[in-house]
């Protein structure tokens, strides 16, 4: 299935919820609402034309005009296609309905975007830092990040 | 003295000092604790493996630091890491020594520009004997710091005030 | 002069000797600076949790005890070995008398089953939904039972 045929059928069945397509690249995403990832994505995990049972990566994005975004990439291994799914949102409101309900891999995945972006998963089961020490101060892959002068003791600049 | 006199020149007695008697039996049993955190690890195993082998120089591997004289720490220090260290180095009985592997360990390594998870060098947190530079060093300098080592413990004495 | 006995004693006196001034050697020139941090439990660099103690599972004390008695059985077993010809057929039967008891002992041990060294079972997860894909493009649900394929 193409881009274009799953973006169809989503806007059929979501309307709203589904922003904007972009087909032209190499990898062709959709981009969708941040309060309703779950939905979509169970939608997109037992529907027999889709069944996108294969979350291949999430990762976090800092735009640096003060959007954050989550990237999706999902994997069919039934039907072999494949589909980049990207949810915005700013830094003030950095709110993203979690998936980890979906696809069980999402539950780190999601951990690992909280503790280098600040984005906060709704929903999520055990939302808490995961590579970061836990009472680091700050979230380290954002572009405006500093990094703090001294950690229990130790010096952490060069 | 003319019963003693020249009579041992032929190389057939050997004398030492306590000193030197101890700083010899502590050199040539420097039981290692591996620390192996990242790459340096595998230039770590490398040494120990049969072609450089450390074990001919007394270093014997321990997983206890109990029961070790020396620390190698081979690889990057993150932060999380750090505290670790130093309840091991803690833990370890006197006399000890740390020897730091690698870039990493003496001073960051690669990260020392944008690494914020990386501790720049492990003498932040424990003091370190020999420094062994190279990314990774090559098994050899891996020996020749062990050497160094040895060399500083056969100067030491037991009167003499340490740093 | 010395018995054979007295020989082996002094022998045993020499290891002895030698191992206590080792460890007073070591005992008089090791360095003694304890400290909090230094004395902690050893927990691979983590802060100690929990007791140190923790609880074994009993087949080891059982299997540990078995061992025992017929280690005490085989080593009862090595003189009678050197000496049985002098005793002649009495002796041998004498031997077979108290092999034939202990037999009994390791049939009833080995049949109730305390030589099992048990491991659990493995649990093998059941798949209440799972998705099967035919040759077409088709695909559709089934619901995997324990006896087989129910759709």
């Amino acid at each position: 299935m193409t881009a274009q045929e799953i973006f169809d059928i989503l806007k059929t069945q979501f309307g709203d919820a589904i922003i904007e397509t972009k087909f032209d690249t190499m990898q062709p995403w959709v981009r969708i609402a941040p309060n309703k990832t779950k939905e979509i994505c169970f939608f997109l995990r037992d529907d027999s034309a889709m069944q996108f049972d294969y979350l291949s990566c999430l990762s976090g994005m800092d735009y640096n005009t003060g959007t954050f975004g989550v990237v999706y990439h999902l994997a069919s291994i039934v039907h072999k296609h494949k589909i980049v799914l990207k949810a915005f949102c700013t830094k003030d409101n950095p709110h993203i309905q979690s998936v980890s309900a979906v696809w069980g891999t999402a539950n780190w995945h999601e951990r690992e975007v909280f503790d280098l972006y600040g984005i906060i998963f709704d929903e999520h089961p055990d939302l808490r830092r995961l590579l970061m020490p836990d009472d680091w101060e700050g979230h380290p892959l954002r572009k405006d990040y500093k990094v703090q002068e001294f950690y229990h003791g130790m010096k952490v600049p060069y | 003295m003319g019963l003693l006199d020249q009579r041992f020149e032929n190389g057939n007695v050997f004398i030492t000092s306590l000193d030197g008697l101890l700083n010899w039996a502590r050199l040539s049993s420097l039981w290692q604790m591996q620390f192996g955190l990242a790459c340096c690890a595998i230039e770590m195993m490398a040494a120990s493996a049969s072609n450089f082998d450390i074990m001919r120089f007394g270093v014997i591997p321990r997983a206890t630091p109990r029961q070790v004289d020396v620390m190698f720490v081979a690889g990057t220090v993150t932060i999380k890491m750090a505290s670790r260290i130093k309840r091991l180095y803690d833990q370890m009985s006197e006399p000890r020594y740390v020897i730091s592997v690698g870039s990493c360990a003496t001073c960051g390594g690669p990260y020392w520009e944008h690494g914020y998870h990386v501790l720049k060098g492990v003498d932040r947190v424990i003091p370190v004997d020999v420094y062994i530079p190279g990314c990774p060093p090559r098994p050899e300098a891996l020996l020749e710091g062990i050497m160094k080592l040895q060399e500083k413990v056969r100067k030491e004495s037991m009167v003499k005030k340490r740093a | 002069m010395l018995t054979e006995f007295g020989k082996a004693f002094i022998f045993f006196l020499l290891g002895v000797i030698f191992v206590i001034l080792g460890l007073f050697g070591a005992w008089i020139f090791r360095p003694r600076r304890p400290y909090p941090e230094k004395n902690a439990t050893y927990e691979c660099g983590e802060e100690p949790v929990g007791s140190a103690w923790i609880r074994l599972n009993v087949r080891f004390y059982v299997i540990a005890l078995v061992f025992l008695i017929f280690d005490v059985e085989v080593a009862v077993l090595f003189p009678w070995a050197l000496v049985y010809r002098q005793f002649g057929l009495f002796g041998f039967l004498e031997m077979a008398v108290f092999l034939v008891i202990l037999f009994v002992g390791y049939a009833y041990v080995w049949l109730k089953g305390d030589l099992d060294w048990d491991k659990p079972k493995p649990e093998i997860p059941i798949m209440k939904r799972t998705l099967v894909a035919e040759t077409e493009i088709e695909s559709k649900h089934v619901l995997v039972d324990d006896d087989g394929i129910v759709e």
